[in-house]
């Protein structure tokens, strides 16, 4: 086993994932520097959805190594997964995934709620980061009377609201029109800027990409190459988003 | 055919559930042809007529348990492969239909051959002719009567599981996506003032004719008030179920609740329908049972003939079947918010954490309050 370089957070050696005989990941080695915005581009079916849940424990790859600072993913059981994936990662995928019964606010504060905060504070929490996310007033609605971009918004906050080390970001925007997306996106940039937190991003569109600081290339469960996006044009407002947000 | 060759690739637990209908639709058959036996025996008088009538209660306690299992056969729900080529929810609820006729008409036919079996009719094995009083042996069955009494449960529970899993008639705008990912939860249930105020009533009416008085306005006297009284409180505590069952959420939920309490006390909430209905019946038919034995326990009155023991175990095995299935269906209905959880790291302690206080609180409440009506019931009973 080779020890990961120091300064990536998350750092993964020649994945391989193939369920039921259908290779989804063919060698994939990627790592990820501490505080940058990595996207994960390629179209559908490229292997970006297995990628990031082999990197976020949610899936064991057949081959390969993850490393996380300097845990070993790929050896750690379910529960030890289970606990990473509580405390240290956050999830935001292409459906918001809220919890039918559970108000706005409630589903935000949910990870705090699963953590043992107290009743009170993790309200507070959540009512904050909704308010930052333009969605104050979803706060107090239940998912099924609210817009796909407010749901969208909310598992935003949901994500964030731990400030997690490490964020996947699976195609958060695929579902949303271009308008919402755009600003779903850019709040959740500026948020994770200012708050150095580190955010893997998969993404079919380029111009989403392009907001990241970083992109890698996948192409039928390989990687095809890599750009990097200079700070002015791909980390575009960076620091104005930071006060804002 | 579709329906035959899907039930033929079924799970093992579902098979066992559709078995369960068959097991409990042979059952209800074979008093129905007590019954009728019964009035071969003795023809004319009241006795045979109300020995047909209280075959009522299995009927209905089959028809029940039909419906649960329907409801939660994988190959009767909707999905967005199969809507996608037009088997959408009208043919898939004329499929339900279709399986549940073919488990029950398999438990009748098995009835069938089980009391001609008794009779001695089938001859060459064991307990052959064995309940020959039991089953008028020395007279010749009516074939149609016979075949009418048998067709009872499987077309009481196809009609109700075509009726309550058609598709209901909405506006097309309103009309919602069956792959949507946010279904609309259903409103709160609004039976429980209704519940309550059977049950009072029919603990009163109860009450007010065993001491011998005339119920004001000519509504009877004697047992039969007395028995009418005790059929209304145990209704009143089934339709109080879902109220209940909602309640018992809200009150998980007071003060400032935990993850543990907040997301059981709203499954509950949400799931009051689903879980508080067939709740409700078993909380009924065990208020009954209770009080049952306690009126069986008088020489004087008897209303029971000698099947009373297993058409009272059909009902009680039936209600707590079609519990056990609620409850699956529940946690079917659930298994995305347990996926959303389990993907957000929800420690499966805290799954098992909830799943144990919806029943706790459920039991807490239930538990007592059946308990209550029963005794009550049974004190003018008894007296």
């Amino acid at each position: 086993m080779v020890a990961p370089p120091d300064n990536d957070v998350l750092w993964a050696r020649a994945l391989h994932y193939s369920p039921n005989g259908s290779p989804a990941l063919q060698g994939v080695s990627l790592g990820v520097r501490e505080g940058e915005i990595l996207a994960v581009s390629g179209p559908r079916g490229s292997g970006k959805t297995s990628l990031l849940r082999c990197l976020s424990g949610r899936l064991v790859p057949t081959e390969g190594e993850v490393w996380f600072h300097s845990t070993a993913l790929h050896t750690m059981d379910r529960l030890q997964r289970e606990k990473l994936r509580r405390e240290s990662f956050g999830w935001i995928g292409t459906q918001p995934a809220l919890v039918a019964e559970l108000t706005g606010w409630e589903n935000a504060a949910l990870p705090l709620l699963l953590r043992g905060t107290a009743h009170r504070a993790a309200k507070s929490a959540a009512l904050d980061w909704l308010d930052r996310l333009d969605a104050g007033d979803c706060a107090h609605q239940r998912p099924h009377r609210l817009r796909q971009d407010q749901c969208q918004r909310i598992a935003v906050a949901r994500a964030l609201i731990t400030l997690p080390p490490l964020l996947f970001a699976d195609e958060p925007t695929a579902a949303l029109h271009r308008a919402d997306g755009n600003q779903v996106l850019r709040t959740l940039t500026a948020a994770a800027r200012s708050h150095r937190i580190t955010v893997l991003l998969a993404t079919g569109d380029p111009d989403v990409a392009a907001l990241a600081d970083r992109a890698v290339h996948l192409v039928d469960g390989r990687r095809t190459g890599e750009t990097p996006y200079p700070a002015t044009t791909g980390a575009e407002g960076r620091d104005t988003c930071s006060l804002s947000v | 055919m579709l329906a035959l060759r899907l039930a033929r690739g079924a799970h093992p637990v579902v098979l066992a559930r559709r078995l369960l209908v068959t097991a409990a639709s042979a059952a209800t058959g074979f008093l129905l042809l007590c019954a009728l036996a019964y009035a071969l025996v003795r023809p004319g008088g009241e006795a045979p007529a109300a020995r047909l009538a209280w075959c009522l209660l299995p009927v209905a306690a089959t028809v029940h348990l039909a419906l649960a299992v329907a409801r939660t056969d994988p190959g009767t729900r909707p999905r967005p492969g199969l809507s996608a080529i037009g088997l959408g929810p009208a043919k898939l609820a004329l499929f339900a239909a279709a399986t549940t006729a073919l488990a029950a008409l398999t438990g009748s036919l098995l009835a069938l051959a089980v009391f001609l079996h008794l009779r001695g009719d089938l001859s060459g094995m064991p307990f052959d002719g064995a309940a020959a009083e039991l089953t008028a042996a020395g007279r010749p069955l009516p074939l149609p009567a016979a075949l009418t009494l048998l067709a009872v449960v499987p077309l009481a529970a196809t009609a109700t599981v075509a009726l309550a899993l058609r598709p209901r008639r909405e506006p097309p705008a309103t009309e919602k996506d069956p792959d949507a990912a946010r279904p609309a939860p259903a409103e709160p249930p609004a039976g429980l003032p209704w519940g309550v105020t059977l049950v009072a009533l029919g603990l009163a009416a109860e009450t007010y004719a065993a001491g011998g008085a005339a119920l004001p306005g000519g509504l009877g006297s004697g047992r039969g008030a007395v028995l009418a009284g005790w059929v209304i409180a145990s209704v009143g505590l089934a339709v109080a179920g879902p109220g209940l069952t909602h309640l018992s959420g809200r009150l998980l939920q007071i003060g400032r609740p935990g993850a543990a309490r907040l997301l059981a006390g709203r499954a509950l909430m949400a799931e009051a329908r689903r879980i508080g209905r067939p709740l409700g019946v078993a909380a009924a038919v065990a208020a009954v049972t209770l009080g049952g034995t306690v009126l069986f326990r008088q020489e004087a009155f008897r209303p029971f003939g000698d099947l009373t023991a297993l058409g009272a175990t059909l009902v009680v095995l039936c209600a707590v079947a079609t519990l056990l299935t609620a409850a699956v269906e529940s946690r079917q209905e659930r298994a995305p918010t347990t996926g959303t959880l389990t993907d957000l790291g929800a420690p499966a302690a805290l799954l098992r954490t909830t799943a144990a206080l919806r029943a706790g609180v459920l039991l807490a409440v239930f538990l007592p309050l059946t308990w209550l009506v029963a005794r009550l019931a049974a004190l003018p009973l008894g007296s």
